[in-house]
């Protein structure tokens, strides 16, 4: 008659009470299993979606990656990069604030992206063709449209639209440009509300009236799998010293300090108080119970059953418990994830492919974790009650009252 | 307004420059960052290598209203009376960049027009984007925070509720015998029912007060926390009246309701079956 | 040989009114295979004797030597340990655990004493069989009547071969007709060697002991 039998035959004996603490200790558990997604979900999203663009090096010419300053005399970089033998590809971008004209229907400002070679990973098309695959004569002014901007203007690939560069902070008398849509995209950054539209290097100088600019905002590099980024690094720096040169981790690293310090604490916060909340429950549980089989335990001490395996026996109902609450609370886990993360992603601004729920087993190991220590930490007080109560005093008790 | 990237010197500047220089305040954590005191004279460029740069006059520092939007961001910024920013930021060859402005705050006649205000002002501007302040889109992103933690009080209920169950559950087995002898002397299914309905008045209004408490007292914890984490004044968490008052009509009737269901599935037994052991 | 030998016993209750001796300078001896009965009114300190000589609790004052071994002076885990293999328990409310059958409840406390699964199983269904009850063997407490619950616990105190029963109003819950038969297995018990101290208000039970005790306000009177 091992502890844990003992502990199980107690389980099964009150159902009632053991069903409902399960249920509770799989819901507390399902919020704390979340809570500990959300702590590092929006890093690894936000990194799966700049991996997901095949580049793993970013160089701006700005001090960050949220403030865009102009990268003098890009293309000979461009180029230079291209030849070193730590790099795969390069790709060039240009950004800048435009306005859209369709046949019928009111102007719209939106945000040109002019690339060259950028296209692999940067969107996703799902009606018409890519800048990559145009029919020949390809047509002097190319565009693919996000999908929420070709839903809100009702077009679609062959519309002819104007297309005219209005930089912020400039007056501007650029004369607007005939395009045609070719294909409707998914931008990997794209929000619900997103107003990007991508075109060529070549459209885009047209557009902006360039002639002889060398001014890049993005340079997009794509290392070699034997360098790595960091070489990657290292070698752009040789060859333009000062260059601002990014890793992808680098980047994430700079949005955790400041865009998702928010979440990371809110989910430090909940997971504390969702395990004191799971402890206190568990262990009043657990007390509460002890309480009512006091006599019986009292009995077990006097025919000779010693305090370690009175102590057994409530730590594996603990453990049984938690135990099994916290296996339900997984998939349960998961699906209020699913809930949440979908509560979370209406805030504005952000790309739709962002999620602030990730699963990584490194969660899930934590939660194991801090259930098993929650299980032992509940049991403690009532262990100590179970193995140190007075047994003639009880008995005594048990038969008067 | 203009916001401008500014490379901040400070020196001390030799007595006997021929014009006093303009005053500027300076935010509390860019005062304590660049050890900054009223009346000490600053140097603003517009790029860290010193272009088209101004003297100016520490004149007050300020604590700058908390911005929830950007409370993890260091406050290091200086307010300038708008024609110095212009002179200081505009490019001396582009004569249009004394004319533009970054963001323009309007307080109209009639607020509630804002939105159409907004809708008109981008059909006759393309290219402009124009903001409510008012807080009440649904996509505003406190409001999508609100319904975040409500999502979150619910299912800390749901399974706060369950262990509550389980607990009146046991309490109803403790008193098993008693309720079993006091159904044999004749006492009615409703009157002990009603008992334990009002046992559970008092001991879930009791507990729903003392959550309140309790949530009062670690109110000033996570805002201490916090403020002093991000070196903010503002306030992260606050119980109102309202959310107190909240609190406890849902904690309150769920106590009540647990008790009465875990004390029904004992009254409706068979009395023999409550009193036999 | 003497296997009890309490003496100048006395246990004192401290309590918010004021201090409660239950017990005042009791001395007792009992020998091996002996049955002795204590009676007396309520509260005179029957259950206290009971429980400082099987090592439940310790005295004020005083000594108890069990088998040459002072009581008082062993810790927790030795009285433990004695309870489990030399001593055995009968409680006026049976005190089964609700949730194991009858056999299981039997096994208890040999699975604690370290006995093989097979051995614990045979001596089980013997001790099942002594008390007549080898069909309701795979029964829950909650299936058998109160003397059968009584006889289970009996075979319980019985698992380890102890040398001295001790029974604490083992009729207190039964009827006359179940009391008899309780009081038929004790005498049975006593005749294959294990000595009886029974506390009881029951004439009858207590009719069988070879020797009577009365007790009141703590002391010990014959």
């Amino acid at each position: 008659m091992t502890a844990f039998r003992l502990a199980s035959r107690t389980i099964r004996r009150y159902r009632a009470q053991t069903g409902l603490a399960v249920a509770g200790v799989a819901v507390i558990g399902a919020l704390l299993f979340d809570m500990l997604l959300l702590s590092r979900g929006l890093l690894l999203s936000f990194g799966d979606l700049l991996d997901r663009a095949g580049f793993d090096v970013r160089v701006s010419g700005g001090g960050g990656m949220s403030l865009r300053l102009p990268i003098p005399d890009s293309s000979s970089l461009v180029a230079a990069i291209r030849a070193l033998p730590e790099v795969r590809r390069a790709a060039e971008i240009r950004i800048q604030t435009a306005i859209l004209r369709t046949r019928v229907g009111r102007p719209v400002g939106i945000t040109l992206v002019g690339a060259d070679g950028a296209n692999e990973g940067g969107w996703t098309i799902v009606a018409g063709t890519d800048l990559t695959a145009l029919p020949a004569p390809p047509p002097r002014c190319p565009l693919i449209v996000g999908r929420p901007l070709a839903v809100q203007l009702g077009v679609g690939p062959g519309d002819a639209v104007a297309l005219a560069i209005e930089p912020a902070g400039t007056a501007t008398a650029l004369p607007s440009l005939e395009c045609r849509i070719v294909g409707v995209a998914q931008f990997a950054f794209g929000t619900a509300t997103d107003d990007t539209v991508a075109t060529t290097l070549g459209a885009f100088h047209e557009a902006a009236g360039e002639v002889g600019e060398d001014e890049a905002e993005l340079i997009l590099v794509s290392s070699t799998r034997e360098a790595g980024p960091m070489a990657a690094i290292e070698a752009i720096q040789r060859v333009r010293p000062g260059a601002r040169a990014y890793s992808n981790e680098q980047v994430v690293e700079q949005f955790n300090r400041n865009g998702f310090a928010y979440f990371r604490q809110i989910s430090l916060v909940l997971s504390s108080l969702t395990m004191a909340f799971a402890f206190l429950l568990v262990a009043t549980l657990l007390t509460v119970s002890v309480n009512q089989r006091l006599g019986e335990i009292a009995a077990l001490r006097a025919i000779g059953i010693g305090r370690a395996r009175v102590a057994a026996m409530l730590l594996w109902e603990s453990a049984l418990l938690v135990g099994g609450g916290g296996l339900l609370a997984i998939p349960l886990g998961e699906i209020l994830a699913t809930g949440l993360d979908r509560i979370l992603r209406q805030m504005p601004g952000l790309p739709e492919q962002l999620h602030f729920f990730v699963f990584e087993p490194r969660a899930l190991a934590i939660h194991l974790v801090v259930l098993a220590t929650t299980a032992i930490a509940a049991a403690a007080y009532p262990v100590w009650l179970a193995t140190r109560l007075p047994i003639a005093a009880t008995l005594r008790r048990e038969v008067v009252g | 307004m203009r916001f401008i990237v500014a490379a901040l010197v400070v020196g001390a500047t030799a007595v006997g420059l021929a014009a006093e220089p303009h005053p500027i305040l300076v935010s509390r954590q860019l005062a304590a960052r660049a050890h900054l005191a009223v009346g000490d004279r600053v140097t603003l460029a517009v790029d860290p290598q010193g272009s088209r740069r101004a003297e100016f006059r520490v004149a007050g520092i300020y604590e700058p209203t908390p911005d929830p939007m950007r409370f993890t961001t260091a406050r290091l910024e200086a307010q300038l009376h708008l024609p110095d920013l212009i002179d200081l930021a505009a490019d001396p060859a582009d004569p249009a960049s004394r004319e533009s402005l970054t963001a323009l705050n309007v307080a109209l006649v009639d607020p509630a027009s804002a939105r159409q205000f907004g809708v008109d002002l981008q059909a006759r501007a393309p290219g402009t984007q124009a903001q409510r302040t008012a807080r009440s889109q649904s996509d505003d992103p406190f409001a999508v925070l609100e319904r975040f933690h409500v999502a979150i009080s619910a299912v800390t209920m749901i399974g706060g509720t369950a262990f509550l169950l389980a607990l009146m559950v046991i309490r109803a087995e403790e008193r098993r015998e008693t309720v079993g002898v006091l159904r044999l002397v004749g006492i009615s299914r409703r009157t002990l029912l009603a008992s334990v309905a009002l046992e559970g008045v008092v001991i879930a209004s009791l507990g729903a007060v003392f959550g309140v408490l309790l949530a009062v007292a670690t109110e000033g914890l996570v805002n201490a926390i916090f403020q002093a984490r991000y070196d903010t004044t503002l306030v992260f968490v606050r119980v109102t009246p309202s959310i107190a008052l909240r609190a406890i009509l849902v904690a309150a009737p769920l106590g009540i309701v647990a008790g009465l269901g875990a004390s029904w599935t004992l009254l409706r037994r068979n009395i023999l079956s409550i009193v036999r052991r | 040989m003497t296997i009890v030998d309490a003496r100048a016993v006395s246990r004192v209750f401290p309590m918010p009114a004021g201090p409660v001796t239950a017990l005042r300078s009791v001395s007792l001896t009992l020998s091996a295979g002996e049955h002795v009965a204590i009676s007396g009114p309520s509260g005179c300190g029957k259950s206290t004797l009971l429980h400082l000589i099987g090592g439940v609790d310790t005295p004020t004052t005083g000594s108890i030597v069990f088998e040459q071994r002072d009581l008082s002076r062993l810790s927790e885990p030795e009285r433990a340990r004695i309870r489990l293999m030399r001593i055995g328990f009968v409680f006026q409310r049976f005190f089964l655990l609700p949730m194991l059958t009858a056999a299981e409840n039997i096994e208890l406390p040999q699975a604690e004493a370290g006995v093989a699964a097979g051995e614990r199983r045979a001596r089980t269904r013997e001790l099942l069989e002594y008390v007549g009850l080898a069909d309701r063997a795979d029964h829950l407490p909650s299936q058998l009547s109160g003397g059968e619950m009584q006889r289970v616990a009996i075979a319980r105190a019985l698992s380890n071969r102890p040398a001295l029963l001790l029974a604490d109003e083992p009729t207190g819950e039964l009827d006359e007709e179940t009391s008899a038969h309780i009081a038929d297995l004790f005498d049975r018990v006593n005749r294959d060697g294990t000595a009886i101290l029974v506390v009881t208000h029951n004439p009858a039970l207590a009719s069988r002991a070879s020797r009577r005790l009365v007790m009141t306000s703590g002391r010990v009177l014959a």
